[in-house]
């Protein structure tokens, strides 16, 4: 056996579980999005773009869009930060340090749907452990934070940056390792204080990690569905609907099916174009690290 | 090992002969309904001793019972789409229109003329006719409710306040919240209990002489945001933000118990099924429960028209389309709806059953029963029993009823938002 054929059939499995589960039902949903459908009576009408158009004239879908944008644009960064701010804890030559990367991690190996169920308690207006603690520090509130339009996005955005820690953190830990040690005790050698160690040696060098954390983290953020389909159904007064839940919703709620295939299409659409700008905004930092 | 092989072969001799059994002899009929897990209450041991005498009359039939308690709508038409719905469907009257119009469940016509033990003349006309369309008929009601006032006669005692009577408006039933409030913030007691879901407030509107959908329920703009929609809104809003006469949706949550049930509010609004949680209201520190159905007095909404109106939810026994076994089916929706099952089914006090002996005896036996019984010419089935993907609406106007109450809305524009949201909806039908 050829090593061309002995290639194909490592890649083939794969290969054949992408078209079958991605690509396939991607050019249906493509088709699909063509056509005005009524799913329950089988009806079906050729309507060409006019799905894509009427969604881009839909100030429903841009609300939508706004939601998921915010989402990202706070849940991204905070994300990170803690991601990065745990690794950095579990990055220390101490006994038992395992112990704790673990625990950091297993919250990401537990269903959303359970934890999401967690989060609710944690959110509730009387019982709940953020009105607990604020009662504690003499703040009686008893806000009933997910269906309060001021603070359900941020209910989300705090229960997405803690639960999605462990994957960044493994991440940010491995580009920790992978810095070379010499640059430290260099640094040491010169006076460099830890701060500075950290701004001009530590995040530099964690830069293509970070990148990638970044990319993955932003399309993960605009496809959000599960927390919100669970904790906020996208309210208060449509505050949480984000895109993913808005395609569901049209989807099988309405069953308005063309419209949700075309409004998928232009998610992707703006997740593309959001990761390109991502890319050209990280080349010049990037080829500096591939210069250095 | 040989010592064994005996045993072995008994064994899936045994399962064999299980599974040949199960798919010769017996018929396995699929239930559906929009019930939450059982718990094994009084209501849930009645239900499942009616299945048992069904299976036990009907040996060669299986009923197996699917409960959905989230987006039934949506998983059963799912269910459709797939060919793979339960061979009986519990229809809503609030949702029953997309069932019917789209084809999903069975003419139940010929199977009701092919059986002379049936008569449909048993159960009230107005209720049967929620699910005919011309001469089809697509469900027998298995029950319905009429939305009522339900007030507790101890904390009018206790007021020295008269019970309500049907004639009242909305300034006298403001004026009795108030007296039955107790000072204090909040207070211990309130003199209402509001429930924001819209199926809870609708007829709010319609007792001060709107409509909320244009008679053809083709759009909402107009009627949703009319004025009189506006005023009714209003003036719920302002019993929860203004006279606090009820508790806000937020205090309601952090009871944790329904307040009226809890006996911290004396009228609430709700259906028949309401009674079955009055049944087991949680206990005071004397051990006796706080509420039970002889502190309970029913009584038509307020109205700002001539006549109090209601909504009446009903529902109904229906047969997927894609059955193969309707003959089955028919033979268990007729035990469910005969004059013994019902009796035993409705004696837990879900809803007003939809057979006119098993409602007139029940209505015999107890003076709260008897008093639904007059409100029902006056009420009307829900608007989704005739539009499809009424449910939106719904959803539109709980939305809006929750931005007026916890983030201080305008109930004008709140009400105008949703009406074009709904709108922009209907458009896309």
């Amino acid at each position: 056996m050829t090593k061309r054929v002995m290639g194909w059939l490592f890649v083939g499995p794969a290969l054949l579980h992408l078209f079958v589960f991605a690509l396939l039902p991607m050019a249906y949903a493509l088709y699909l999005s063509l056509f005005k459908i009524h799913l329950v009576r089988d009806e079906r009408h050729f309507v060409g773009a006019f799905n894509y158009t009427y969604t881009l004239r839909d100030s429903s879908f841009w609300n939508a869009m706004w939601n998921s944008a915010r989402y990202a644009l706070l849940s991204v960064p905070l994300g990170m930060a803690v991601g990065l701010g745990v690794a950095l804890l579990v990055n220390q030559k101490i006994r038992g340090i395992t112990i704790f990367r673990t625990l950091y991690y297993i919250p990401s190996i537990a269903s959303g749907i359970a934890l999401s169920m967690l989060w609710i308690y944690v959110f509730l207006p009387q019982t709940g452990m953020v009105n607990t603690f604020l009662g504690w520090l003499g703040i009686t509130t008893k806000t009933d934070f997910l269906n309060n339009v001021n603070f359900a996005m941020g209910a989300l955005v705090v229960m997405s940056a803690l639960n999605g820690v462990g994957p960044k953190m493994i991440l940010f830990l491995a580009g920790l390792i992978n810095i070379p040690n010499e640059l430290y005790e260099a640094a040491q050698l010169d006076g460099a204080t830890r701060t500075r160690t950290f701004w001009r040696i530590t995040l530099p060098m964690l830069a293509p990690t970070t990148f990638f954390v970044m990319v993955t983290s932003t399309i993960a953020a605009m496809q959000v569905f599960t927390p919100v389909y669970l904790m906020t159904k996208g309210g208060p007064e449509d505050s949480t609907d984000v895109v993913g839940y808005h395609i569901y919703r049209e989807a099988w709620v309405q069953f308005n099916t063309g419209l949700s295939a075309a409004q998928s299409f232009l998610l992707l659409a703006a997740i593309v174009v959001i990761s390109a700008g991502q890319f050209r905004l990280q080349r010049n930092q990037l080829k500096g690290y591939a210069a250095a | 090992m040989p010592r064994f092989q005996p045993l072995l072969l008994a064994f899936c001799l045994f399962f064999l002969a299980g599974c040949h059994r199960e798919a010769s002899d017996r018929v396995v009929i699929r239930i559906a309904n929009w019930g939450g897990a059982k718990e094994g209450n009084k209501f849930d041991q009645t239900v499942a001793k009616i299945y048992d005498d069904f299976q036990r009359e009907n040996p060669d039939i299986d009923v197996r019972e699917e409960s959905v308690p989230d987006e039934y709508v949506a998983k059963m038409s799912l269910a459709f789409i797939a060919g793979v719905e339960p061979d009986i469907m519990m229809l809503d009257a609030s949702s029953s229109a997309l069932f019917i119009n789209s084809g999903m469940v069975t003419d139940l016509t010929p199977l009701i003329e092919k059986d002379k033990d049936f008569r449909l003349d048993d159960f009230f006309p107005n209720v049967v006719d929620i699910d005919r369309r011309g001469k089809a008929l697509y469900a027998i009601p298995n029950d319905f409710t009429p939305m009522v006032v339900y007030y507790n006669k101890k904390l009018f005692d206790q007021a020295h306040v008269p019970y309500p009577t049907g004639d009242w408006d909305f300034e006298k039933f403001r004026e009795t919240a108030k007296k039955l409030t107790t000072p204090g913030d909040p207070p211990s007691q309130y003199g209402y209990a509001f429930a924001n879901a819209t199926s809870q407030w609708v007829m709010w509107l319609w007792n001060n002489g709107a409509y909320h959908v244009a008679p053809d329920g083709s759009h909402v703009s107009g009627y949703l945001d009319s004025p009189k929609c506006v005023e009714a809104v209003s003036f719920l809003a302002d019993l929860v933000n203004k006279d606090k006469v009820s508790p806000s949706i937020s205090q309601a949550a952090a009871m944790g118990v329904d307040p009226f049930a809890n006996g911290q509010a004396a009228m609430t609004v709700s259906g028949h099924w309401s009674l079955l949680g009055y049944d087991n209201a949680p206990k005071g520190a004397d051990g006796k429960p706080k509420i039970s159905w002889a502190d309970l007095g029913v009584v038509g909404l307020p109205h700002n028209i001539p006549q109090s109106q209601t909504v009446m939810y009903e529902s109904g026994f229906a047969i997927g389309a894609h059955s193969k076994h309707k003959e089955a089916a028919w033979r268990f929706i007729k035990y469910m709806t005969s004059h013994r099952a019902q009796i035993q089914y409705q004696e837990g006090g879900i809803a007003v059953c939809g057979r006119k002996d098993v409602a007139a005896e029940r209505a015999k036996a107890s003076k709260l029963e008897a008093e639904f019984l007059p409100l029902i010419p006056s009420s009307r089935p829900p608007p989704g029993a005739n539009i499809e993907g009424y449910e939106f609406v719904e959803t539109q106007a709980q939305s809006a009823m929750d931005s007026i109450l916890q983030n201080g809305r305008n109930p004008h524009e709140a009400m105008t938002k949703a009406a074009r949201a709904i709108d922009r909806e209907f458009e896309k039908k």
